[in-house]
C-alpha cells in the first residue's frame, strides 16, 4: 500500500532522514519507534505532504504521491494525526468533527460515519458542543483521530498517539486503534515509546539518527531484546 | 411541535446576525426622529465604520492574520465610485488620464456602487493571489506593504486621481437609512461567510496550520476567499464613505482610518462578528462624546471644555486597558446567542 523507498529529507544542512526504506502493506499496523531527533515525525509528515522531500521514492497505492500538496493526498485516503494533539482549540468539538468531514463528497455516508466514530469515542458525544480546548489530554487525542477517521482514511497515520497521556488514557487510545486495525483500517504509527508497540503492531521499524537500524515482524521481535538494543544503539546496523 | 421546534432553530440560527441588527434599527429611528443633523451624521459616520470593520473582521477574524492594507480597497472602491458618478464637467479637464467611458460619462448610483466593489474585489484577488502564501507576521506586514503601494500610486497619479488633491462634488445619497442598509449587508455577509464551510475552514488554519493542512484544507485557497470577500466588503464601505463626504483625497484612505478601524476591532473583540459591530459603537461614542466635550459643554454661566487632543489620549488609554486586561477585546471570542433557549435546551438534553 505505501512503498517508501530511500527516502532522503533535509532541514537545511541537517539530515532528518537518509535514504530510509519502509513499507506498509494493506490491513497492517507498522510502527516506527526511536528516540528523539530520530526522524520519525519527518517521515510522517513527509508522507503527508507537509515536507517536501530531497530525495526518494513514495507511492502510495502504486503511485507516487512525493512532494504532493497535503490536501491532494488527503483525497487519496491519507489521513494524519499529527504529534502533540493538534486539534483546533477554539472550535467546538462538532466544528473539529465537521473539518474531518469537509474533503468527504459523499454526503450521505458521512452522518453514519460521524455516528459509527462517536460510538467508539463516546466522551465526543458528550462534548460535542463543547469547545475542544477545553478538553483533557487523552480526549483532545481521541478528537484528533475521529477527525482524521472521519476522511475516511485507507492508510491513517498517527504521530506519538500515547505522548503526555496519562496510562489509562493511553490504554484507552491502544484500544480504540485495535479496534480500528480489526476493521481492516491500515495504521502507520510512530513512537516514541516502545512500551505497547507489540501489543498492536504486525510489523516495527527502529529508527536511529534518520536510518532505519531494525526492522522486523511484531512476532519475531517479541521473542527478545533486539528491538531495544537497536533503539538504545547497543545493535549494529540494520538486517532488515 | 415540529414547526414550533424549526422556527426556534431558525431563530437560533438568525440570532447573532438579528441581535445586531435590531439594535442598529433602533438607534437609526431614534436619531431619524430626534437627532440634531450632527448627529444624524455622526450616526451616519458609524453605520459606515461598522461596513469597514466588519469587513476586516471577515478576514482578521477567522484567518488570525492582521492586515494592514484592506483601507486600500475602500480606497480602489472610492475612486471607482467617484470616476464613475462625479463632476461630468469638470473631468474632462482635471482626470484626463481616465479612459473615455469614464471620463466622458456619468453612471447610476446602484450600478456604481456595484461596479466599484466589484473592482475592490478585483483588486484583492490580484494581491491576495500573491500574498496569502504568507503566513502570520510576513503576511501581515505584506498587506501594509500593499497600502503603501496604493498610496504611492494614488497620491501620485495626477491625471487620474488629482494627486494629493481633494476632489470635490461627488453625489452625496448616503443618509442615516443608507447606511444601515450598508451595515445590514455587511453584516449578513460576514455572517454567512462565517457559517460556511470555507470560514470554518478558514478558523481551523487559524486556530492549527499543521492539523488544518492535515485535515485537507488549502491554506492559500481558503485565506484568499476570505481575502476577497472581506475585501469586496471593506471595498463597499469605501462607496459609502465617499458618497456620504461628497469628496476624496487619497489621504482619507491611508494610515489613519486602516489604524482607526483597526482599534474598533480590536477593542471590540478580533475574532467575533458582535465584537466588530461594538467596537465600533463604543469608540463611536466615546469619540462623539469627547468631541462634544472639547467644544464646550455650557454649564449656567461657565462654559467648560477639556483640552484639545483629550478624545485621542483618552481613546489611547482605553486601548491600552483593554490590551491589559481583556486582550480578546469587549466581546473575547464569543457571539451573541439565545441564552434562554439555550438553557432550555440543556434542561431538555439532562
Amino acid at each position: 500500500m505505501l512503498d517508501i523507498s530511500e527516502l532522503t529529507v533535509r532541514y537545511g544542512k541537517l539530515t532528518a532522514l537518509e535514504k530510509t526504506d519502509i513499507r506498509v502493506d494493506e490491513g497492517e499496523a507498522v510502527f516506527v519507534v526511536g528516540p528523539n531527533g530520530a526522524g520519525k515525525s519527518t517521515l510522517l509528515k513527509t508522507v503527508a505532504g507537509l515536507l517536501r522531500p530531497a530525495g526518494g521514492r513514495i507511492a502510495f497505492e502504486g503511485q507516487s504521491i512525493a512532494g504532493g500538496a497535503p490536501e491532494r493526498l488527503c483525497r487519496r485516503g491519507l489521513a494524519l494525526v499529527p504529534e502533540g494533539r493538534h486539534i483546533f482549540r477554539t472550535l467546538t468539538v462538532e466544528e473539529n468533527l465537521l473539518v474531518g468531514m469537509m474533503i468527504r463528497r459523499d454526503r450521505a455516508a458521512v452522518q453514519d460515519d460521524l455516528e459509527q466514530i462517536l460510538g467508539l469515542f463516546p466522551i465526543l458525544r458528550e462534548r460535542f458542543r463543547g469547545v475542544a480546548g477545553n478538553l483533557s489530554g487523552g480526549e483532545q487525542q481521541q478528537l484528533a483521530i475521529a477527525r482524521a477517521l472521519l476522511q475516511r482514511p485507507r492508510l491513517l497515520m498517527i504521530d506519538e498517539p500515547s505522548l503526555g497521556l496519562a496510562p489509562l488514557v493511553i490504554d484507552q487510545v491502544y484500544a480504540s486503534l485495535k479496534e480500528l486495525n480489526a476493521t481492516g483500517l491500515t495504521l502507520l504509527v510512530v513512537e516514541q515509546s516502545t512500551a505497547r508497540v507489540l501489543d498492536l503492531a504486525t510489523r516495527v521499524y527502529v529508527l536511529r539518527g534518520g536510518k532505519v537500524v531494525l526492522s522486523d515482524t511484531a512476532e519475531a521481535l517479541a521473542s527478545g531484546d533486539a528491538m531495544e538494543e537497536a533503539y538504545f544503539g547497543y545493535a549494529g546496523q540494520a538486517d532488515a | 411541535m415540529m414547526q414550533k421546534s424549526s422556527v426556534i432553530a431558525c431563530l437560533e440560527k438568525a440570532w447573532p446576525v438579528l441581535v445586531l441588527v435590531l439594535p442598529l434599527l433602533v438607534a437609526v429611528v431614534l436619531a431619524d426622529l430626534y437627532g440634531s443633523v450632527l448627529l444624524k451624521r455622526t450616526v451616519t459616520d458609524a453605520l459606515i465604520k461598522i461596513v469597514i470593520v466588519v469587513g476586516l473582521y471577515i478576514f482578521i477574524g477567522n484567518t488570525g492574520i492582521v492586515s494592514f492594507g484592506h483601507i486600500g480597497f475602500a480606497g480602489i472602491a472610492a475612486y471607482f465610485a467617484t470616476w464613475m458618478t462625479c463632476c461630468a464637467m469638470m473631468k474632462p479637464i482635471t482626470m484626463t488620464g481616465l479612459p473615455d467611458f469614464l471620463r466622458l460619462e456619468t453612471y447610476s448610483l446602484w450600478s456604481t456602487a456595484l461596479v466599484s466593489v466589484a473592482a475592490a474585489g478585483l483588486a484583492a484577488l490580484l494581491i491576495g493571489l500573491v500574498l496569502m502564501r504568507l503566513s502570520g507576521l510576513a503576511a501581515s506586514i505584506s498587506t501594509l506593504a500593499a497600502l503603501f503601494i496604493f498610496h504611492a500610486v494614488y497620491a501620485n497619479w495626477d491625471n487620474v486621481t488629482m494627486g494629493r488633491a481633494s476632489i470635490v462634488g461627488i453625489p452625496t445619497y448616503v443618509t442615516l437609512w443608507v447606511g444601515l442598509g450598508g451595515a445590514f449587508l455587511a453584516i449578513i455577509a460576514a455572517y454567512l461567510y462565517q457559517i460556511s464551510s470555507y470560514g470554518l475552514a478558514a478558523r481551523a488554519a487559524r486556530d492549527d496550520e499543521v492539523a488544518a493542512q492535515a485535515a485537507g484544507i488549502s491554506l492559500y485557497w481558503n485565506r484568499l476567499i476570505a481575502f476577497v470577500i472581506s475585501g469586496m466588503v471593506v471595498g463597499l464601505g469605501g462607496v459609502l464613505q465617499v458618497h456620504f463626504m461628497g469628496t476624496i483625497s487619497v489621504n482619507a484612505f491611508y494610515l489613519n482610518l486602516t489604524f482607526l478601524t483597526l482599534a474598533m476591532l480590536v477593542v471590540g473583540g478580533m475574532r467575533s462578528l458582535a465584537g466588530a459591530v461594538v467596537g465600533v459603537v463604543v469608540l463611536s461614542t466615546i469619540a462623539d462624546v469627547f468631541r462634544r466635550l472639547e467644544a464646550g459643554v455650557d454649564l449656567g454661566a461657565t462654559r467648560l471644555s477639556t483640552p484639545t487632543g483629550t478624545q485621542e489620549m483618552f481613546l489611547a488609554a482605553l486601548m491600552l486597558l483593554i490590551l491589559i486586561f481583556r486582550k480578546d477585546g469587549l466581546m473575547g471570542r464569543r457571539e451573541l446567542r439565545l441564552p434562554r433557549l439555550r438553557a432550555g435546551r440543556a434542561r431538555a438534553a439532562q
